[in-house]
C-alpha cells in the first residue's frame, strides 16, 4: 500500500468516526441516569448503565401511539406514493402525447415552489373545507413526489425495453395491465429505493405535523418527542431513550435496502 | 381475422393516446389542490389582514409595505441567505471532494463509508437537534469537554452566542447533509468513463488539470440537479434552526420559513405570513426556474 493510500483510509476513517460521534453519544446518554448524562467532564460510557429511561418512557408516556401514528402514515403515504410515481414515470417515459414537454416542465418546476410558502395557506384550505383531520392532511397532499416521478421516468427509460410494450400489445393487452403486468415487475429496485426514501421523509417529517397535528392524542413520534422535550424543562434522559427508539424503525428500513436506496436514488440524477 | 368481431370499442381505438393522461393525472389533480390553489389563496391572503377568524380584510399593499420596514424579516432573510451560502460554498464542495475520495480505484470498504456517510439522513432531525444540543452544551457538553481536554480552553457558549450559534446549527447541516450529496457526487463520478482520466495522463494532465478539464464536465448534469435541490431545500431550512436554537439567540438563527411560521402560527398574522411567503415564493422560484433552465434538468441530451 503506497503512502498516498494510507494518508486516504486514515482520512476516511478519522471523518467516519466524527460523522459516528453523534450517534454513539446519542445512544450512551440515553443508558444514563438523569443526574449522569451531565456529569463533568462528559463520559463515553455511562458508569452505570441504566435501562430507566427506556423504561419511563415506555411507562409514562403514550409512545406506543406515537409510534403507530407515524409508522401508519409512513406505510399508508409509501404504498399509494410508489404506484402513483411508478404509474406517471412510466406515462412519460413510454408514451408521446400532446403537451407531453410542457406537462413535464410543470412536473418539474414544482421542485422549485418552496414548501414554506403553501404551509399557510394550505392549512388554511384544510381548516376551512373541514378536511383538517390528521389521516388526510399527513397523507393525501404528499402522495405524488415531483421527485419519485422524475426518479421512476429514469429508470423506466434506462430498463423497459419497448419491445416488451409492442408484443403484450399485440396480445391484446390493455395500457394499465401492460404496467401491472409487464412493467411495475421489472422496476422492483427502483421502488425499493422509492419506497425507502418516501417512507423515510415521511416517517420524519416535522414542520407540516407541527402545523396539522394539535390534538396530543395524534401526536407522531417528532411531535412528541418535541413536546416531551419542551415541557417541564428539557427532559434529555426520557427523550433521549424515546430518540433512540424512534430511530430504530428507521435505521432497519435504511439498513434493510441500503443498496437499493443508494444506487437508485441517484440513478436518476447522473443522466 | 374474423370477419364477424365487431368495431373495437371507442376505448380500445383510442387507449394508447389516452392512457399517458390518466397514469399522470393523479400528479397534476394534487398538484393543483395543493400547490396551485394554495399559492393562489396565499397571494390573495397577503393583501389581507387575517387573524383567522371573520372575514379578512383588504388592505392592499400594506403587509409588504410593513415586511420591508420589519428588522426581523430581514434579519431571518440574511441568516437565511447565510444558510444558503454555507451550503452552496462548504456543503457541496465538502462532498464532492469525500465523493472524489470514495471513487478513488479499488477502494476497500467503499460501502460501508458510503453507509456510515449517509445514516444521519436517516435519522429524524429531533433526534439529531436533541444529541447536538446535548453535545453543543455550553456547561457540560461533549464539544467544550473536548476542547479543554486538547487546547486547555472551553467554555464557548455554543447556542447562546449568537456568532456561535450560527456556527453550531451550519455544522448541524454540513454533518446531515453531506454524505447524503455524497453519494450523487458519487454515482456521477463512476459514471465517468476511465478512459478519459487515461488520455488526459497520457496527455500530461496531472491531477488538478484532469479533475478540472475530464471531472467537472462530465459531473454537470448530477451537479445541476443537486444544486438545485440544496438551494431549494435550503432557502427553506426550518427544522435545524427551530430545533436546535428556537431561532435565538434573539433572532440570529431566525429562518424565513421560521419568520413564516411564527407569523403565522404563534402570532396568528395570517395575511402578513403570506406576505412573507409570497416574497419568498418569487425569489426561490425565479432562482430555481433559472438554475433548472440553465442547466436544463430532466432534458435529455
Amino acid at each position: 500500500m503506497t503512502k498516498q493510500r494510507a494518508g486516504l483510509y486514515t482520512a476516511l476513517t478519522l471523518l467516519a468516526v466524527l460523522f459516528l460521534i453523534p450517534m454513539i453519544w446519542g445512544v450512551s446518554s440515553a443508558f444514563k441516569a438523569r443526574s449522569d448524562i451531565f456529569e463533568y467532564p462528559p463520559r463515553l460510557f455511562p458508569a452505570e448503565p441504566t435501562l430507566e429511561n427506556f423504561r419511563a418512557i415506555l411507562d409514562g408516556q403514550p409512545f406506543w401511539s406515537w409510534l403507530l401514528v407515524s409508522t401508519l402514515v409512513a406505510l399508508v403515504s409509501t404504498a399509494v406514493a410508489v404506484f402513483l410515481c411508478c404509474l406517471a414515470g412510466f406515462g412519460f417515459a413510454k408514451y408521446q402525447f400532446r403537451f407531453k414537454n410542457a406537462l413535464f416542465d410543470v412536473l418539474i418546476s414544482s421542485l422549485a415552489v418552496p414548501f414554506a410558502v403553501i404551509i399557510v395557506p394550505l392549512f388554511i384550505l384544510l381548516a376551512v373545507t373541514g378536511t383538517l383531520n390528521v389521516w388526510f392532511a399527513l397523507i393525501v397532499p404528499w402522495v405524488a413526489p415531483a421527485f419519485g416521478i422524475f426518479m421512476m421516468r429514469q429508470y423506466v427509460e434506462q430498463s423497459v425495453p419497448d419491445e416488451l410494450l409492442h408484443a403484450a400489445r399485440i396480445d391484446g393487452a390493455g395500457e394499465f395491465r401492460i404496467f401491472l403486468s409487464v412493467v411495475l415487475p421489472l422496476l422492483r429496485p427502483a421502488v425499493g429505493a422509492l419506497a425507502v426514501w418516501n417512507f423515510l421523509n415521511s416517517y420524519n417529517s416535522f414542520l407540516w405535523p407541527l402545523i396539522v397535528v394539535s390534538d396530543p392524542d395524534q401526536y407522531t413520534l417528532p411531535l412528541g418527542l418535541q413536546a416531551l422535550f419542551g415541557a417541564e424543562g428539557r427532559q434529555y434522559d426520557l427523550v433521549l431513550a424515546g430518540s433512540v427508539l424512534a430511530a430504530i424503525p428507521s435505521l432497519i428500513v435504511f439498513f434493510v435496502l441500503r443498496k437499493q436506496l443508494l444506487d437508485g436514488l441517484t440513478a436518476g440524477a447522473v443522466k | 381475422m374474423s370477419t364477424v368481431s365487431a368495431q373495437p370499442s371507442w376505448w380500445r381505438r383510442n387507449e394508447v393516446r389516452l392512457a399517458p393522461y390518466l397514469f399522470i393525472g393523479p400528479f397534476y389533480v394534487l398538484y393543483a389542490l395543493f400547490m396551485i390553489i394554495p399559492i393562489g389563496a396565499g397571494v390573495y391572503l397577503s393583501f389581507t389582514d387575517w387573524a383567522g377568524l371573520g372575514a379578512p380584510q383588504w388592505i392592499g399593499l400594506e403587509n409588504y409595505r410593513y415586511l420591508l420596514q420589519d428588522n426581523s424579516f430581514w434579519t431571518s432573510l440574511g441568516n437565511t441567505v447565510f444558510y444558503m451560502s454555507f451550503t452552496m460554498l462548504v456543503v457541496l464542495p465538502a462532498s464532492l471532494l469525500l465523493a472524489s475520495a470514495l471513487n478513488a480505484r479499488g477502494l476497500k470498504l467503499r460501502d460501508t463509508f458510503r453507509i456510515i456517510f449517509f445514516v444521519p439522513v436517516v435519522i429524524s432531525p429531533i433526534v439529531v437537534a436533541l444529541v447536538f444540543g446535548l453535545i453543543f452544551d455550553g456547561q457540560f457538553g461533549l464539544m467544550n469537554a473536548l476542547l479543554q481536554a486538547v487546547f486547555g480552553f472551553g467554555g464557548i457558549e455554543w447556542t447562546t452566542d449568537p456568532l456561535w450559534a450560527r456556527v453550531v446549527v451550519v455544522v448541524l447541516v454540513l454533518w446531515r447533509w453531506t454524505g447524503y450529496l455524497t453519494i450523487f457526487f458519487l454515482a456521477g463520478l463512476q459514471n465517468v468513463p476511465r478512459e478519459l482520466y487515461e488520455a488526459a495522463a497520457l496527455d500530461g494532465a496531472g491531477a488538478v488539470r484532469s479533475f478540472l478539464s475530464v471531472t467537472l464536465p462530465a459531473l454537470r448534469p448530477v451537479t445541476a440537479f443537486i444544486g438545485v435541490t440544496v438551494l431549494v431545500s435550503t432557502a427553506q431550512i426550518f427544522e435545524e434552526p427551530f430545533l436546535l436554537t428556537q431561532g435565538g439567540p434573539g433572532e440570529s438563527t431566525l429562518s424565513i420559513a421560521m419568520f413564516i411560521y411564527r407569523a403565522a402560527f404563534q402570532r396568528q398574522e395570517l395575511g402578513y405570513a403570506a406576505a412573507a411567503g409570497v416574497l419568498m415564493f418569487a425569489a426561490v422560484f425565479t432562482i430555481g426556474r433559472i438554475a433548472l433552465r440553465l442547466f436544463q434538468v430532466g432534458r435529455n441530451a
